[in-house]
Parts: C-alpha cells; sequence; structure tokens
C-alpha cells in the first residue's frame, strides 16, 4: 500500500516537473534576413477647417509627401487607390480599408487660417497595428511660413517610423553660379533643404567659396577674394552684416569651419609657401598652429565632441586623410585606398567621415569609418566634391560638375548607403554646399 | 493549466494502470515464506552468496568479448572504408537540404512569374535570366502582388506518395498527414511575392513527415465523486481516492491544447520565411544596427494575439533606433499574418508562445 502511494507521489511530482519544462519552452525563431523596399504610406490632402486653408492644406500634404518620398524610405500611395477618404480629422481611422491598399502608414492633417497666421496639425497612424503611432501634433506659424510646417511634419513621421534624426526643416548654403567655365558668377545664396525659397547672400562681384554654418545655424563662415587675396569672413544671416577674421598680411586664410561650440574657427593658412592649419577664437582673434610640416595640410573638420580634427594632407607623398588632436599634435592616417583624398567632413553622428576622392580618372563621393575601415563609394562621375552632411548623418549634400565647356555644377544629395540619390533644384547652378543644424 | 500536465497526467496515469493490470503490482498479497527463510543456516547462507559472487567473474571475462569486439573489426576492414564515409557526407548533406530549402531560394524569383515553377526541366534556364535582375535592384523591386492562384503543380508531386502511404499508416493516423500537405500549399499563392526567399522555402517546407507523435488521445474527463464516503477506508476506496487525486490534480491542466511533437526544421523555417518577406529594413539607418527580440503568444488559428506583442530584449543602438526596430519588427508580423501563420494545429502546444529574434546583421551596410 505504501509502495503505491510512494509511486502515485512520485508520478504526480514527475508529471508536475515535466509539464513545468514543457510550459517554460516558446518556440524561438530568429530572423536575419528582412526586404529593402519603400513603405507604403498614405497622405490624403489635409483638412481645410477654414474657408482660406484650401489651398494651404493640399500644398502642405503635398509637401509633406516629396519630403518623405525624396528619402527613397516611402512610397506614397496614390489618392486614387483610396478606398475610404479622411472627411474629418478628428473622425475614427478605418484601418481595415488601409490595410486592404497595402498602407502601413496614414498621415491625416488639417489645416486652419486666420489671419496671415497658420495652424497645422497632423496624426500619424500605424495601420496595421491599429493604433496611432506617437501622440498628434500641431504647428502654428505665418503663412509665409508654411512650408517649414510642411517639413515638421515630415520630420515627425520621418523620425517615428525610421528612428533616424530630423532633417527636413533645415537650410543649405551653397555657392550660386551662373555663366560660362571661363567668366562664372559666384555669389553665396541661402536655400530650404530641398531647393526652396532662395535668397542671395552677396552679389556676384567678387569670387566666394567654401561657406560655412556655424553650429546655431545664425552665422556664416566663408571665404572671399574681394582683397585680391583670400580672407576669411564671418556673415551674420539675420542682418547680412559681415566682419573680416584678420591673419597676417602676405597671408592667405581658407578652408575655415567652426568648431562645435561657435567660438573657435579652424582654417588653413599659407604663409611663405606652406599650408598649415591653425584655430582662431573669434572673439579675441588669436590664433594657434596646430600644424607644422612643409606639406599641405588643409580642409580641416572638427569632430561633433570637439576633440578631433579631420584633415587632409600630402605629407606621405599623396594626398590622404589624417585624424589629430584639436590641440594639434601627432596625426594619425586613416586613407589607404587608391588615389587621393580630400575635403574630409565630420558625420553628426560622429562615425563616418564623409571625403571626395579622386581616382582612376573620375570622382567619388565616400565615406569610411574613423579607422579607415569600410569605405564605401557613394557616387561617381566626371567631378563631384565637397560633400556636407544633414543634420541627422544620414544624407550627404555636395556638388556635381559635368563635363565638356558648357559643364555646369549642381547640387546633388545621396544617403549614406547610396542607393537614394537625387540632385537638388535650384533656380542657378550650385557648389560647395553647406547644410545647416535643425532648424528650432 | 497547460498542455504539459496534460501528457504528464495521462501518461503516468496509463504507465500506473499498466503497472496494475500486469501484475507488477499485484493487489492481493503474494504469499508470505516466513518459515522458510528462518530455516536458511550460516553455512547454507555462505554458500548462498558464494554462488552469487561467482557469476559476477563471469561477467567480468564476458566483457571485454562483446564491446571490445566490434569496434576492431570495423576498423580492420575498413581502411579504405573511412575514405568513403567521408565522401558521402556531401551527398547526405545535400539531400538533407533539399527538403529544408538551400536550392528553393534560387529558384524562387522564377516561381514569381508564373506558378508552373516546380516543372524540373524548366527552371534551370529561366533561372539563369533572372537571377541578374534581381541582383541588379533588390530595392527597386516591385512587390507586385499576384492574383491569389493557387499553385496545383506542387500537389501533383505530393501525392504520388499516397500509393505508398499504406505501406506507411499501418501505425494509426495516417489520415493526419496529407490534410497539412494540402494546406500548406494554398497560402502560398495568397502571399505578396516580395522575395525569391518567400516561395521557395515554401514549397520545399510542408508538413513534417515524420510520423505522427506516438502520443495517446487525451481522455475523456473523468469525474470521480468529490464526496468520499466517510466509511471505513478500504482497500478500493483508497485506490479510488488515488485515482480521484491524480485526475483532480490533471484536470487543472488545460485538456484542449494539442502538443505533439516539436515544430521540425522545415516547419520552423516556413514561419521563419513567411515572417522575413515583410521585415522591411533600411540598411543605413541605426536601428539597423539593433537586435530586438520580441515575444508574442499565438491563437490556434496562426493569428498572432497583438496585444501579447512586446519586446523582452535588444542590443544595440539609442532609444530611438530600439523603438524603430521594434516597430519594424512589429509591423512584419502583423502584416504577413494575413489570416494567420501556416503552422500544424497539432502542435499547437508548441508554438502558442513565440519568440521572435530579429537581427539584422548581415543586412547592416559596410
Amino acid at each position: 500500500m505504501s509502495m503505491r502511494l510512494m509511486i502515485v507521489g512520485l508520478a504526480l511530482v514527475a508529471s508536475f516537473g515535466l509539464s513545468r519544462g514543457l510550459e517554460a519552452e516558446p518556440l524561438r525563431i530568429t530572423i536575419e534576413e528582412g526586404i529593402i523596399e519603400p513603405l507604403p504610406i498614405a497622405i490624403p490632402d489635409f483638412q481645410a477647417e477654414t474657408g482660406e486653408a484650401g489651398q494651404l492644406s493640399r500644398d502642405i500634404a503635398r509637401v509633406v509627401a516629396q519630403d518623405l518620398t525624396g528619402t527613397g524610405l516611402f512610397r506614397e500611395i496614390p489618392a486614387s487607390a483610396f478606398i475610404s477618404t479622411v472627411s474629418d480629422f478628428g473622425a475614427a481611422v478605418q484601418y481595415a480599408d488601409w490595410k486592404a491598399i497595402n498602407a502601413q502608414a496614414l498621415v491625416t492633417g488639417a489645416v486652419s487660417v486666420t489671419g496671415g497666421n497658420v495652424n497645422v496639425k497632423f496624426r500619424l497612424y500605424d495601420v496595421f497595428s491599429g493604433a496611432e503611432l506617437g501622440a498628434g501634433l500641431q504647428f502654428s506659424g505665418t503663412t509665409e511660413g508654411w512650408r517649414r510646417m510642411a517639413h515638421k511634419v515630415a520630420d515627425e513621421v520621418y523620425s517615428r517610423i525610421t528612428g533616424e534624426g530630423k532633417y527636413f526643416d533645415s537650410r543649405v548654403v551653397y555657392v550660386s553660379e551662373t555663366g560660362p567655365k571661363d567668366d562664372r558668377k559666384k555669389r553665396l545664396a541661402i536655400m530650404d533643404y530641398d531647393g526652396a525659397n532662395v535668397q542671395f547672400l552677396t552679389d556676384s562681384s567678387s569670387i566666394v567659396l567654401a561657406p560655412r554654418f556655424s553650429p546655431d545655424g545664425n552665422r556664416i563662415l566663408y571665404t572671399s577674394y574681394e582683397s585680391g587675396f583670400p580672407r576669411i569672413y564671418v556673415l551674420d544671416i539675420g542682418s547680412v552684416q559681415r566682419r573680416v577674421l584678420e591673419s597676417g598680411e602676405g597671408t592667405m586664410s581658407f578652408a575655415p569651419r567652426f568648431s562645435p561650440s561657435g567660438q573657435t574657427v579652424v582654417f588653413s593658412l599659407t604663409t611663405g609657401g606652406n599650408t598649415d592649419i591653425y584655430t582662431m577664437d573669434i572673439a579675441s582673434g588669436q590664433t594657434v598652429r596646430l600644424t607644422n610640416t612643409p606639406s599641405i595640410e588643409t580642409a580641416p573638420s572638427f569632430s561633433p565632441d570637439g576633440n578631433q580634427i579631420v584633415f587632409e594632407s600630402d605629407r606621405s607623398g599623396s594626398q590622404q586623410l589624417y585624424i589629430m588632436s584639436s590641440t594639434g599634435g601627432e596625426a594619425t592616417r586613416i586613407s589607404f585606398g587608391a588615389g587621393r583624398y580630400g575635403t574630409p567632413v565630420w558625420s553628426p553622428r560622429g562615425d563616418l567621415v564623409a571625403f571626395t576622392k579622386q581616382n582612376a580618372g573620375r570622382f567619388h563621393i565616400g565615406v569610411m569609418r574613423l579607422d579607415g575601415s569600410e569605405e564605401r563609394l557613394l557616387t561617381a562621375s566626371f567631378l563631384d566634391e565637397g560633400p556636407t552632411w544633414a543634420p541627422n548623418g544620414r544624407v550627404i549634400m555636395f556638388a556635381r560638375e559635368t563635363q565638356g565647356e558648357g559643364g555646369a555644377s549642381s547640387l546633388y544629395t545621396v544617403d549614406v548607403t547610396g542607393r537614394v540619390l537625387k540632385p537638388v533644384r535650384t533656380p542657378e547652378g550650385g557648389s560647395d554646399p553647406s547644410w545647416s543644424p535643425l532648424q528650432k | 493549466m497547460n498542455t504539459g500536465h496534460v501528457i504528464s497526467g495521462v501518461g503516468h496515469i496509463g504507465l500506473i494502470g499498466w503497472m496494475f493490470l500486469g501484475g507488477f503490482i499485484n493487489p492481493q498479497p503474494t504469499p508470505f515464506e516466513v518459515t522458510e527463510v528462518a530455516v536458511i543456516s550460516g553455512a547454507e547462507f555462505q554458500a548462498m552468496i558464494d554462488a552469487r559472487q561467482a557469476p559476477a567473474e563471469i561477467t567480468e571475462t564476458a566483457q571485454p568479448a562483446a564491446p571490445v569486439v566490434t569496434p576492431d573489426a570495423p576498423e580492420v576492414d575498413a581502411e579504405p572504408e573511412p575514405a568513403e564515409p567521408e565522401t558521402p557526407p556531401p551527398v547526405p548533406e545535400v539531400a538533407e537540404e533539399t527538403p529544408q530549402e538551400p536550392p528553393t531560394p534560387e529558384e524562387t524569383p522564377v516561381p514569381e512569374v508564373s506558378e508552373v515553377a516546380p516543372e524540373a526541366p524548366e527552371p534551370p534556364a529561366e533561372v539563369t535570366v533572372e537571377t541578374p535582375e534581381v541582383a541588379e535592384r533588390p530595392v527597386e523591386r516591385p512587390a507586385d502582388r499576384i492574383a491569389p492562384t493557387p499553385a496545383p503543380a506542387p500537389e501533383e508531386d505530393v501525392r504520388p506518395s499516397e500509393t505508398a502511404e499504406p505501406a506507411v499508416t499501418p501505425e494509426d493516423t495516417g489520415e493526419t498527414v496529407e490534410p497539412p500537405r494540402e494546406a500548406a500549399v494554398v497560402p502560398e499563392a495568397t502571399d505578396r511575392t516580395v522575395t525569391e526567399a518567400d516561395e521557395s522555402p515554401k514549397a520545399a517546407v510542408t508538413a513534417s513527415r515524420r510520423p505522427p507523435a506516438r502520443r495517446p488521445e487525451p481522455p475523456a474527463p473523468r469525474r470521480v465523486a468529490e464526496t468520499p464516503t466517510p466509511a471505513a477506508p478500504t482497500e478500493s476506496d483508497t485506490d479510488a481516492a488515488v485515482q480521484a487525486a491524480l485526475d483532480s490534480a490533471l484536470s487543472s491542466a488545460t485538456a484542449d491544447v494539442p502538443t505533439g511533437p516539436p515544430l521540425s526544421s522545415g516547419e520552423k523555417d516556413a514561419l521563419r520565411l513567411a515572417v522575413q518577406g515583410c521585415w522591411v529594413v533600411d540598411p543605413g539607418a541605426q536601428s539597423a544596427g539593433v537586435t530586438v527580440t520580441i515575444a508574442m503568444s499565438m491563437e490556434q488559428n496562426g493569428t498572432v494575439v497583438q496585444s501579447s506583442l512586446r519586446m523582452i530584449g535588444s542590443e544595440g543602438g539609442d532609444a530611438g533606433a530600439v523603438d524603430a526596430a521594434f516597430q519594424s519588427a512589429r509591423r512584419a508580423i502583423l502584416r504577413c499574418q494575413k489570416g494567420g501563420y501556416d503552422l500544424p494545429a497539432d502542435k499547437y502546444g508548441q508554438w502558442q508562445e513565440i519568440e521572435m529574434t530579429f537581427n539584422p546583421e548581415r543586412m547592416r551596410i559596410r
């Protein structure tokens, strides 16, 4: 009797233990390959909540769509495919209708205009989850600034879905070019990141080069031949007032760039036939020499933390990229591939360096890691040069010049994968772009 | 209350019952022979011990004979043979892989155009033409949908096996093997033809070819009177009480969840491929450096319990990148389930809870 009870007890214990073991084991699957394709998104025209907002509500939705599809990461579903319409911003979304047309995300919005003010609100829905993705937001501004509000909506959508930083609400300063190659007129211009709202900051009476935004986006450094020699100027965008950064007599200064703090400028100075890298405190004008070699050191660019500088030098016999401390000292070479490397720019993310490469008769825009590894050439053409990073470190703008006497320079963007390459539409030709930080 | 309880409970009840019925545990006490034991003298006892020790020595001599010889024999004959086993491995490897997928993914781009793919002679020519297209622009892949036209061809290939089934079915449930095969073909035509990886595995991976588990069917719930009679406990009453305790303990487990054997690698691959066909990865994004693990509960019809989707782990990236990676993975799971993932219903207990890890490492740009 006791033996049977013992057996039964053991059986119960064993069964319980066994069942517990089975219960605790879910099916485990690992997925290592996905697909690369644009995410289908539906962006119906925004609702016009006031009579004056009719055209604006459609225009804003179009700019939002252009921003998103321009990244190559989204594909807009045409309105003709819509099953349900969004007649009220506050109405419940019919997810089944959007699922049926394979929309993975839906953006709805409404626009109201009172006087000269515009109010734009939007919501983003994850269709297959059947839920809103983040909270709805609204922006207010003037009717003249409606494109900025559209960019801000697009930034929110882009950032929430991709996890990447925003960059649509930003500007670019560049050198606008007109005329033939032997008599090209150049002047500074500023525009929205997508080429809209171009404004000229200087006239074309003298050559201007290499404009660079300050970290706060309020000032611009650039090089001008106004005095006959290249000199560095600081331009206040709001007042369009400028002043020259003094350098010694008989010297040439160029290739300036702000430090992340905005208080220091790093630049190249040629004196006595030798070019080296210096820093200058903008307030005091005090300069510090960072390199001292007989070779040419130029095109310096700060790391985002301000502790290091990447630059180009021909000290090895060919033009290569180097990294050194922001206080100078020993430099480490990071480029070792065939050809010549130049104009390095540190990514705002801090993980990559963009550069121009000339090899085998072609120019490339490329990126590499800080140790020179994982070099990727993103473009190839007759002449590509002057890369500048978008604020999120995901897209690079550069200048491309076509071959021949009638060749012209224009601006392009390419993302870090090299998959999305497209021209930036500007009223005239363009070169030497510099991307601003995200606008506040 | 779960499947595990039921399985183990039923198994042990069966075991205990068998022990009772088979006489290992005889309810009637065996006759005692105490008197005979008491009669044994010390000399007899010593003789008995000696007798037991003797056979122990014999076993020692027998031990070296059997095991040692068998390993030696093959070595002598087989000096040429070891080379053979080395060469065959490649063959078996291929044979093992074919039922899974590796060869099929290459052919998938072909079937996405026409459903005639299964025919043997045609694929090679078509494959050579279409492969470069896919390689050139993985990005621009149109990802159009194909009208839901079920592909009958695979079924034809499978059906000849029905003739062999009589020989296989002698066991219990030969019938259950057929339905999953047919069911596995249907969803193949309804999914989006996004990648080559989508269709080929489905064609290759059908239902498990293993014989159905020799798992006893869950017994009808036996209810024992809950109010025990206060009468003096007899042996039969004790047995009943024990049985009742067992039943009540086991009845706490859920009775309707079929568990079956673990999913075959083919069945797991089918699920993996179904989800990865909807997993959109942006190789340039910071989220491409994030690995996320998502847990979910499944309905018996193969659909995901949406509210159960949750991230249980992540590696790499900042909070924004992790969230984007999670959202992307969640969209993939929900979007590709359609009417439910094609999972074997008789193994529901094995996939009732799923943990899916999305690792984009291989897709990240370098």
